[in-house]
């Protein structure tokens, strides 16, 4: 009897496993040539960066639903698998792969660098391009992969900006404040170096890192305070800046602020509290609200969901539209050819400038500029154009 | 050195606030009720939606209203404490204690997502801030904000403490902490008393959820998983299952991290803090005030 149960079982088992399998063959011989193409994005959609993963979702969205309003690619519609990448290496490689078995044609997520590493290779086995319009650590193209594509600027890109405008603001001591993750030391690290060589009388008074997600930094603020800056650089994310912004400002600290792109949120502000984050100033890649002529993007982003684009919105819109792009300049959807095609694009138009990929598939142009706090937004205080 | 000081207490009386419950929970149950910080995560998110619905009027008198919604939010999370233990810990009293565990653990999922539905993953911001000026003593700079929230931090444990150890209640709480099968001979309401417990504790909970929210103005629903770890230090430290304890452990981890995070950096704020956990288990397992306990055979 008990034999009998097993065998069933194991039937079971092997009709599903095969039924599974042909499920994935079947799915990738159909979006060989007819159905959807598939779009994938791994982005944290829970955990400590959840916030950011619906803003990155709905970005992506608008361009898939603009596309497909206008015809799609290759006369197909697009679509989105979005997966839960939780900011974390081992459910981002899940995700990955979840992808990878749906067949999806390329790749479009990517936030946090450290998550974002492992799915490269997942990605690359499969002969699948990825564009990742957020996770910018140098160390996801140090590897060289012909699949990887950024299309944000990256750390060394940002601590260059940094260092030229405390060059231009004259600032003297510098104190650079991190939250211990790959993408926020990175740039403090490469900040760090970069005031180290551009020598005379600035420099590096103290390299201090934070852990992320408590809301209490008096002890951290008042070793910033004791250090006397009279500039700090927050390379974290928003939501510990904005209370480390507002806790320098009640230890006494009067200098000036500057926060990296992670912090760039309208949150940032209101958590800091409007009149303490004001004159607060940020590394950014150009976005809608600093762009003229982008209000009628953030409007149908509106229209559409009923809320402000956040970061990296935009950033996902634009990995859309250069994967679409791509597709047709390679008139197929494989990975090899929309590889050679990626190469190939020059000048088109993304919110941070003007695309081209350079041998190491960044953009040419990092595109950043220096916003400022003015009431209750960020506003555009330098190009660093000239 | 004074400011170091003062950050550390500071910080100490939310942690001694969130450990009092923590204790509590345990003295009676001898349970280590995991979702004890998320408690702290909705009082601070029911005082966040009262202020908002009444912003009308927070405007003019913040400071009662502040007070007005403390309470409000410490009933709403005492109410949800109670429904915790009722619907998730009663049916599994006599169940081995691992299982409680591992309730605990799921209650807390459950309290920590389930907020993320309702309010959504983004950090909100407190309608009501507690800013205003500062006064310089010794060379440390206080906010007068900070004094306030310390002493409703105090008047809230010597009201606990007053009510355990000289009320009915509190008799019958200590009773059941003692031996739960000889109070209910003598006539104790067991079920009545640990509902009670939760109650207090949660409240507790809550209003220091408020009180952070209030100040540090950021909310978010993750935001009671470190301060749970870290009142569970706090209450171990001082011998959980101690009033007086969770009070002096949640004081002594704020001094710790504070003078730690002065020596070592921020990033080892955290290693400090549970390398001392580790170490008080392996030294000193009972905490500073804890008492001995006496396996009968």
């Amino acid at each position: 009897m008990r034999k009998t149960k097993l065998a069933v079982a194991l039937v079971a088992v092997s009709t599903l496993a095969l039924s599974g399998c042909q499920g994935v063959f079947g799915g990738s011989d159909k979006s060989g040539s007819d159905g959807p193409i598939t779009l994938g994005m791994a982005i944290p959609m829970s955990g400590s960066s959840s916030a950011i993963g619906p803003y990155m979702k709905n970005g992506a969205q608008l361009a898939v639903d603009e596309i497909n309003a206008k015809g799609g690619v290759l006369g197909r519609k697009l679509k989105l698998n979005v997966q839960d990448g939780a900011c974390d290496p081992k459910t981002a490689s899940t995700a990955a792969n979840k992808l990878v078995a749906a067949g999806v044609t390329m790749s479009i997520g990517g936030y946090c660098s450290s998550a974002t590493l492992p799915t490269l290779s997942v990605f690359n086995k499969a002969n699948i391009p990825m564009i990742i319009p957020a996770a910018n650590s140098a160390d996801l193209v140090s590897q060289h992969l012909p699949n990887v594509f950024l299309i944000n600027g990256t750390g060394v890109q940002q601590a260059q900006s940094a260092v030229t405008w405390l060059t231009k603001q004259q600032a003297k001591r510098v104190a650079l404040v991190d939250d211990s993750t790959s993408y926020s030391t990175d740039i403090t690290k490469r900040t760090k170096a970069d005031i180290a060589k551009a020598g005379g009388s600035m420099k590096t008074v103290l390299h201090e890192s934070v852990n992320a997600g408590e809301s209490d930094y008096s002890s951290n603020v008042h070793d910033i305070v004791s250090a006397r800056p009279d500039f700090v650089y927050w390379t974290g994310y928003y939501q510990e800046g904005g209370l480390i912004i507002r806790q320098l400002r009640q230890a006494g600290y009067k200098g000036k602020v500057m926060v990296a792109d992670g912090s760039v949120d309208g949150k940032l502000i209101s958590v800091a509290g409007q009149s303490t984050a004001q004159g607060v100033y940020a590394t950014m890649t150009e976005t809608p609200d600093t762009m003229p002529g982008a209000g009628d993007w953030i409007a149908s982003y509106k229209k559409k969901f009923g809320a402000e684009p956040g970061p990296y919105s935009p950033q996902s819109y634009d990995a859309v539209r250069v994967a679409a792009k791509a597709m047709k300049d390679a008139k197929s959807t494989d990975g090899k050819k929309i590889e050679a095609a990626l190469m190939k694009i020059d000048g088109f138009p993304l919110f941070s400038g003007k695309l081209k990929f350079t041998a190491d598939h960044t953009l040419t142009e990092g595109g950043f500029v220096i916003l400022e706090v003015k009431g209750a937004k960020f506003t555009l205080a330098d190009d660093l154009k000239n | 050195m004074t400011q170091i000081i003062w950050n550390g207490l500071f910080v100490g009386s939310f942690y001694a606030l969130v450990a009092l419950g923590y204790s509590m929970v345990y003295g009676i149950m001898k349970l280590l009720n995991f979702a004890h910080g998320d408690l702290y995560m909705l009082g601070a998110f029911i005082g966040f939606a009262l202020l908002t619905s009444f912003s009308g009027f927070t405007a003019t008198l913040s400071l009662v209203a502040l007070l007005v919604v403390l309470l409000l939010s410490m009933v709403g999370t005492g109410l949800a404490g109670v429904a915790i233990e009722r619907i998730a810990y009663r049916p599994l009293r006599s169940a081995p204690r691992l299982s409680l565990l591992i309730t605990a653990v799921g209650a807390s999922f459950a309290l920590e997502y389930g907020m993320r539905i309702i309010a959504g993953p983004n950090p909100q911001v407190y309608p009501v801030r507690l800013g205003g000026s500062s006064v310089h003593v010794l060379g440390a700079r206080i906010g007068v904000a900070q004094l306030v929230l310390i002493g409703v931090a105090i008047a809230l444990m010597v009201t606990l403490n007053a009510m355990v150890m000289r009320s009915r209640q509190g008799r019958a709480m200590r009773a059941i902490a003692l031996d739960p099968v000889a109070a209910r001979l003598m006539g104790v309401d067991v079920n009545r008393v640990i509902a009670q417990a939760f109650f207090i504790g949660s409240a507790l909970a809550g209003a220091a959820g408020v009180m952070a929210g209030s100040y540090y103005g950021s909310i978010n629903f993750l935001m009671g998983f470190i301060i749970g770890l870290k009142a569970f230090t706090a209450a171990v430290i001082g011998g959980i299952g101690s009033f007086k304890g969770a009070m002096l452990g949640g004081v002594v981890l704020g001094l710790l991290e504070s003078f730690g995070t002065h020596f070592l950096g921020g990033q080892w704020r955290d290693v400090f803090a549970f390398a001392f956990l580790i170490l008080f288990l392996t030294v000193r397992p009972t905490g500073l005030l804890g008492e001995r306990v006496t396996e009968r055979v």
